[in-house]
C-alpha cells in the first residue's frame, strides 16, 4: 500500500502539507545557514518538493529510498522528524547521526531511509544493492533512488541500472532534473534532452513526467512500484523540475538569470497544488493558512529543540567506525586525550 | 509572392509518458524525431518547384537542432517564444496560420488537437509519434515532407487529398468547454491526476467523432458499434458500464485488447447533444485527462467544422509523374 | 557474531589447499547463514576464473552464487546497498588491481556509512580479491594494493598466510558485521596445509600467529612470504634461529604479537608484496619503534616490491616480486 494516498481528500492534504513543511524547513534552514548557525554545506530542495513528496506518498513505509546531496526534501517526504533532522543540522546528539553526518548525510534506517549522500551517483548502486536484499529474501518492499539530473552522467549509476534491469531487481530510479548539474546548465551535460531515454538501453521504461505536478510523479511512482513489486524489474522516471536556489547557499548563480526562475515559480509546485485542492473544495484558504502556520510553528520549534539539543561529547569522535572496535582508535583516541588535546574547550 | 512554404512541428513530450509502462505503447525518443524532421527537409526535394521549410522551436530543441545542421537558407526557425508546455503549440499553430500552405506535425492526437485549434484552414499532415494514436498516420517523414511539398506547391489540389475531420465537444454547464480531435471522456474519477487515462474501466461514457474497428480507445469501442467517417460530421455517445449486460471486444490502450460493458450508444447527429450527469467526474480529450467536474451535467456533441487533415494515399493518387519522365521512358 | 575464537569441538583437521580453505569456508558460512550469498564476475556457472567458488553454484544455486556483468562499482555498491539492508553479501573482485573501478563506493559509501549515520548501521560485507605477481599476468593483474584498504578508515583487511589461516579469517569476516578485504595472494591457491574440520572454527581478525619460534631475528611475513619465509628459515636452523610471524590481518593490527617477539630476538625483517614506500612495512616499522625502541638491535629491514609495478617478461617480474632470496638477504644485513 502506498503511505498517502492522492485519491482521497485527507491525502491530498497530506500531501499538501509534506510539501510545505519541505518549503519551510529549508527556507529556514537556508536563513540559519546564512546567520551561521548551520556550518557546512547546505543544498536546499525549494522548487522540487513536488518530486519527494509525489515519489514517497506513492512508496509503502517499508519501501527503501536512497537520496542526494539535497537530501532534506526526502528526508520529509519519507516522514522523518523535522526536530531531529534540525539538530543533525545542527551538529547535535540529537540529530539522526549523532551529529556525524550533518545536511549531506541525513539517514533512518529504521525509516527505511538509506541516507542522503554527498557523492553524486552513489544512491543508485546502494539502492540496487537494497533491492537485491529484497529480491533475494523475497520480501515485498522495493527500492526508489533519487538522483539528480547530473548523476545521469555518472558511470556509477549506469552500472546500477544495468545490474538491476539485468536482474529484474524491484528498484525504481527517479531522476530529478532540475536543469542544473551544480553550477553547469543540463544540456551542457548530456547530449540528450530527456534523460528518460537512457532507459531504453536497458530495456526498460523510462518516462518523463512533470516534476513540478505532485500528481504526476505520483501516479508515475505508484506505477513503477507496482510492476517493481510484480518482478517486471525496475522503471527510470525522469521528473522535469526546478531548484529555485543556488547548487549549495551561498552559490553566487553565475549560470541562470531570474527569468528563468520566474518562469517556473509561476508553476510552482506548492502554489499550482493548492490552487487545485482550494478549487475543489479539499481545502478552504483559511484552512490553508491554517497549515501554513502550523508548519511554521513546527519548524520554528524544530529550531528551538536543535538549538537546546546537547553538542556531542568531544569524545564520541571514536565511536561508530566499526561494529567491533579497533585497537588503534581506542589507543589513539587515549594518547590524545592523555595530552589535553581535543579536550573540552568548546 | 513568397515561395511555396510548409511549417514542421515536433511535439518533444510525444511519446514518453507513463503509459509506456501501463500499456503496450511505444517510446518515441528525441534522436528518432530529430531524425523523422530530417527526412521531411529531404522530402520537399520530390516537388519540382522549390519549398521553404519553417519549423517551429519546441522544449525538446528539435526543432531548433534541426534547422541549425540543415544549415540550407530555405529552411529556417519560426520565431516565437518557448515555454516547454502545450502553449508552444497554440502559438506555432497561430504563426503557421499566416504564412505556410501546409503543417507537417510529429506527435499524437494530443499534439494533433492542440494545432488543429489554431491552424485554420491550412491542410495538416499529421504523422504519428505519440501514444494512442487515432488521427495521425505513421508514416516516413521522408514521404509526408514529399505529401507537404506537393500540397505546398499546387502540385496536387489540396481540396483532392483533404478533409475536414469532425471534433468532438464537452461542454460543462459551468461553462466550461473543450474540445477533442476524435475522442472526449467521462472518467469516473474525482481528480486529474497526470493527464493519461491509465484505466479503461475508469471510462463512465463519452462521445467520439470517428468508429472504426481498428481503432485505439474509445473510437475502436464505438467502431465494434458503428462506423463512422471522421469527415461525416458526426459523432457516437457511448454510455460504458463494466457490469452493462452487453460487451464489444476492443483495443482500449495500446497492448490490451478486453470486452467493454456498453449499457448504450446513439448516433450524434450535428446539432444532437448526449449529457451526462455526474457527481465527480474528469473530463478526458483524446485520452488526457482535463477537466474536474463536480455535480455537473456534462454536454457532448459532434462539431462538423474541424481541420483540414491530409489524406496521404489521396496525395500520391494525384500526385504528377516527375518531369523527366517521359524522356526517361523515350530512352 | 563473534570473531572470538570459538572453542574446537573437536581438533580434527584435514589438509587442504589455500583454494580448497577458502572454499570450504564459503560452503560452511552459506550452509549456516541463509542470509549469506557469493556474487562476483564468473563465480556462479564458471566456478572463479582461478577455480575458488566451484562447485557453489551447484550446491546453492544462482540466486546464492551470482554471477555479476563486469561491472565492480556496481556490483560492489550493491554488496554495500545489500549490506546495509539486512544481507550477507560476500563480493568477489577477480583481480585486486580492478579495485579502482569501484573505489567510490568503497571509500564513500562501505567505509563511511556506519560512521557517518551515528552507528546506525552495519556493513557486514566481505570483499575477496587477488593479489600478487608471479604468473606473468603483468601489471594490470598483479598489483599488491592492500595497503589501501587497510590505511583507509572504517575497512578492515586481512592476508592469510596459510590454509588454515584463510579458512578461519574468511569464516570470521563472513560472520563480522564490519566491511572486511580479503586479500588472497594468488601463487598460494596450491600451497596446502592442515586445515580444521570444526564448522565452528574461526580465527578472530586482529591477531598474529607465531608460525615459527625463533631466537634471533624475528621474520614478520604476509601472504605468500610467510611459508617462504618458513622455508628459509628452515634452511637456516642451526645458523640463525629466526622467527616467523603471520601478520593475518593488516587492520586491526597485532602489535602485541610483533612487540613481544622483537623484544626476544632485537631483530625484525617485515616481508610483504606490497610496494615498499608508504605501506604495510612502514606501519609495522612505525609500530616497532613506537613501542620496542629500546629493544631494538638492528635497523629494521624491509622487503616488498621496489616500487615499480609488476612487470611481463619473467626475468624483469622475478626481479621486482620479493621472494624467500629476499627475505634472506634481508636476514643477513641484520644478523
Amino acid at each position: 500500500m502506498s503511505s498517502i494516498s492522492i485519491e482521497d481528500t485527507d491525502g491530498r492534504r497530506e500531501i499538501l502539507r509534506r510539501m510545505l513543511t519541505i518549503r519551510e524547513f529549508d527556507s529556514t534552514a537556508g536563513d540559519l545557514f546564512a546567520d551561521g548557525e548551520i556550518p557546512g554545506f547546505v543544498h536546499l530542495y525549494i522548487g522540487e518538493e513536488a518530486v519527494a513528496v509525489g515519489a514517497c506518498a506513492a512508496l509503502d513505509e517499508e519501501d527503501y529510498i536512497t537520496s542526494t546531496h539535497r537530501g532534506h526534501g526526502h528526508c520529509i517526504a519519507k516522514g522523518l522528524d523535522p526536530n531531529r533532522m534540525m539538530a543533525e543540522l545542527f551538529g547535535r546528539r540529537d540529530g539522526y547521526c549523532n551529529g556525524k553526518g550533518g545536511s549531506m548525510h541525513i539517514a533512518d534506517v529504521e525509516a527505511n531511509m538509506l541516507g542522503a549522500n554527498g557523492i553524486v551517483g552513489a544512491g543508485p548502486p546502494l539502492a540496487t544493492g537494497a533491492a537485491l536484499t529484497s529480491q533475494f529474501k523475497g520480501e515485498d518492499r522495493i527500492a526508489l533512488a533519487f538522483l539528480g539530473d547530473g548523476a545521469v552522467a555518472q558511470g556509477q549509476v549506469h552500472e546500477a541500472i544495468n545490474l538491476a534491469a539485468t536482474w529484474d531487481l524491484p528498484a525504481v530510479f527517479l531522476v530529478e532534473n532540475n536543469h542544473f548539474g551544480e553550477g553547469t546548465p543540463a544540456d551542457e551535460q548530456h547530449n540528450i534532452e530527456n534523460l528518460s531515454e537512457t532507459a531504453e538501453s536497458y530495456n526498460i521504461p523510462g518516462f518523463t513526467v512533470d516534476g513540478m505536478d505532485v500528481t504526476a510523479v505520483n501516479e508515475a511512482v505508484a506505477e513503477a512500484r507496482e510492476r517493481a513489486r510484480n518482478g517486471e524489474g525496475p522503471t527510470l522516471i525522469e521528473a522535469d523540475t526546478y531548484r529555485y536556489r543556488g547548487h549549495f547557499e551561498g552559490d553566487p548563480e553565475p549560470y541562470r538569470d531570474e527569468e528563468d526562475v520566474k518562469h517556473w515559480q509561476e508553476r510552482d509546485p506548492i502554489d499550482t497544488f493548492a490552487e487545485r485542492l482550494i478549487d475543489r473544495g479539499d481545502l478552504t484558504e483559511a484552512e490553508l493558512e491554517e497549515m501554513r502556520s502550523e508548519i511554521a510553528a513546527e519548524i520554528e520549534a524544530a529550531v528551538e529543540y536543535a538549538r537546546d539539543a546537547d553538542l556531542p561529547d568531544p569524545s564520541e569522535a571514536y565511536d561508530d567506525m566499526f561494529g567491533e572496535p579497533v585497537p588503534e582508535i581506542e589507543e589513539f583516541a587515549s594518547r590524545l586525550r592523555a595530552d589535553g588535546a581535543g579536550g573540552d574547550s568548546r | 509572392m513568397a515561395a511555396p512554404t510548409i511549417g514542421l512541428l515536433v511535439n518533444p513530450a510525444a511519446g514518453r509518458d507513463v503509459r509506456r509502462l501501463t500499456g503496450g505503447a511505444t517510446v518515441s525518443d528525441t534522436y528518432g524525431k530529430r531524425r523523422a524532421a530530417e527526412c521531411v527537409l529531404a522530402g520537399v526535394g520530390l516537388a519540382d518547384d522549390p519549398v521553404d521549410v519553417v519549423v517551429a522551436p519546441d522544449g525538446g530543441e528539435i526543432g531548433q537542432r534541426t534547422v541549425a545542421e540543415a544549415d540550407r537558407s530555405n529552411v529556417r526557425l519560426l520565431d516565437v517564444a518557448v515555454g516547454g508546455t502545450s502553449a508552444d503549440t497554440h502559438r506555432a499553430a497561430a504563426a503557421f496560420r499566416e504564412r505556410v500552405d501546409a503543417v507537417v506535425v510529429f506527435g499524437g492526437d494530443g499534439t494533433t488537437r492542440d494545432l488543429a485549434i489554431e491552424i485554420g484552414d491550412v491542410p495538416l499532415l499529421a504523422v504519428s509519434t505519440g501514444t494512442n494514436n487515432v488521427v495521425p498516420t505513421p508514416v516516413d517523414g521522408t514521404v509526408a515532407g514529399a505529401a507537404a511539398a506537393f500540397l505546398a506547391t499546387g502540385a496536387v489540389d489540396a481540396d483532392d487529398a483533404t478533409y475536414r475531420h469532425t471534433m468532438i465537444e464537452a461542454r460543462v454547464d459551468d461553462g466550461r468547454s473543450i474540445r477533442g480531435l476524435a475522442t472526449v471522456g467521462v472518467v469516473d474519477q474525482s481528480f486529474v491526476g497526470t493527464r493519461a487515462v491509465l484505466d479503461p474501466d475508469d471510462f463512465l461514457g463519452g462521445g467520439v467523432s470517428r468508429a472504426a474497428r481498428g481503432e485505439v480507445g474509445l473510437s475502436g469501442v464505438a467502431g465494434a458499434l458503428t462506423r463512422v467517417d471522421p469527415d461525416d460530421g458526426r459523432g457516437v455517445a457511448l454510455e460504458l458500464d463494466a457490469d452493462a449486460e452487453r460487451s464489444v471486444t476492443a483495443i482500449t490502450v495500446p497492448g490490451v485488447v478486453e470486452r467493454v460493458g456498453v449499457a448504450g450508444w446513439s448516433h450524434l447527429d450535428p446539432g444532437d447533444e448526449r449529457v451526462f450527469a455526474v457527481e465527480e467526474a474528469v473530463v478526458s480529450v483524446d485520452g488526457e485527462r482535463e477537466l474536474e467536474v463536480q455535480n455537473a451535467e456534462i454536454g457532448v456533441r459532434p462539431v462538423p467544422d474541424g481541420p483540414r487533415l491530409v489524406d496521404f494515399d489521396a496525395v500520391f493518387e494525384a500526385a504528377p509523374l516527375a518531369a523527366d519522365a517521359h524522356a526517361v521512358e523515350r530512352r | 557474531m563473534s570473531t572470538q575464537p570459538e572453542t574446537a569441538s573437536s581438533d580434527r583437521t584435514e589438509t587442504l589447499t589455500v583454494r580448497e580453505a577458502i572454499r570450504a569456508a564459503l560452503r560452511e558460512e552459506m550452509e549456516q547463514d541463509e542470509d549469506v550469498f557469493v556474487m562476483g564476475e564468473d563465480v556462479g556457472k564458471f566456478g572463479g576464473v582461478l577455480d575458488v567458488t566451484d562447485g557453489l553454484f551447484e550446491q546453492f544455486g544462482g540466486e546464492r552464487v551470482r554471477d555479476t556483468p563486469i561491472s565492480e562499482a556496481g556490483f560492489v555498491g550493491a554488496g554495500v546497498g545489500a549490506a546495509a539492508t539486512g544481507s550477507r553479501p560476500v563480493v568477489e573482485v577477480m583481480f585486486s588491481d580492478f579495485l579502482g573501478v569501484s573505489g567510490e563506493q568503497i571509500m564513500n559509501q562501505m567505509a563511511k556509512m556506519r560512521y557517518m549515520f551515528g552507528g546506525k548501521i552495519e556493513m557486514p560485507v566481505t570483499i575477496r580479491t587477488t593479489e600478487g605477481g608471479g604468473m606473468g599476468a603483468a601489471s594490470q593483474h598483479s598489483g599488491t594494493p592492500h595497503t589501501w584498504f587497510a590505511h583507509f578508515p572504517g575497512l578492515k583487511a586481512v592476508t592469510p598466510g596459510t590454509p588454515a589461516a584463510a579458512k578461519g579469517l574468511l569464516k570470521s569476516a563472513i560472520r563480522s558485521n564490519d566491511p572486511v578485504f580479503f586479500f588472497e595472494n594468488k601463487m598460494m591457491y596450491e600451497q596446502s596445509g592442515e586445515v580444521p574440520t570444526d564448522p565452528g572454527y574461526t580465527l578472530p581478525i586482529g591477531e598474529a600467529s607465531v608460525e615459527r619460534e625463533g631466537e634471533d631475528v624475528t621474520v614478520v611475513a604476509t601472504q605468500r612470504l610467510v611459508g617462504e619465509s618458513l622455508d628459509v628459515a628452515e634452511d637456516l636452523a642451526g645458523e640463525t634461529s629466526v622467527e616467523v610471524i603471520d601478520v593475518r590481518s593488516l587492520y586491526p593490527l597485532d602489535t602485541d604479537t610483533l612487540a613481544d617477539s622483537i623484544r626476544k630476538t632485537g631483530r625484525m625483517v617485515v616481508a610483504d608484496e606490497s610496494p615498499i614506500s608508504y605501506g604495510v612495512h612502514a606501519e609495522i616499522v612505525t609500530r616497532m619503534v613506537e613501542n620496542e625502541f629500546f629493544s631494538l638491535d638492528a635497523p629494521l629491514q624491509r622487503v616488498g616490491v621496489p616500487d615499480t609495478h609488476i612487470p611481463f617478461s619473467s626475468p624483469l617480474e622475478d626481479e621486482v616480486v620479493p621472494d624467500g632470496d629476499d627475505v634472506r638477504d634481508a636476514i643477513s644485513q641484520v644478523v
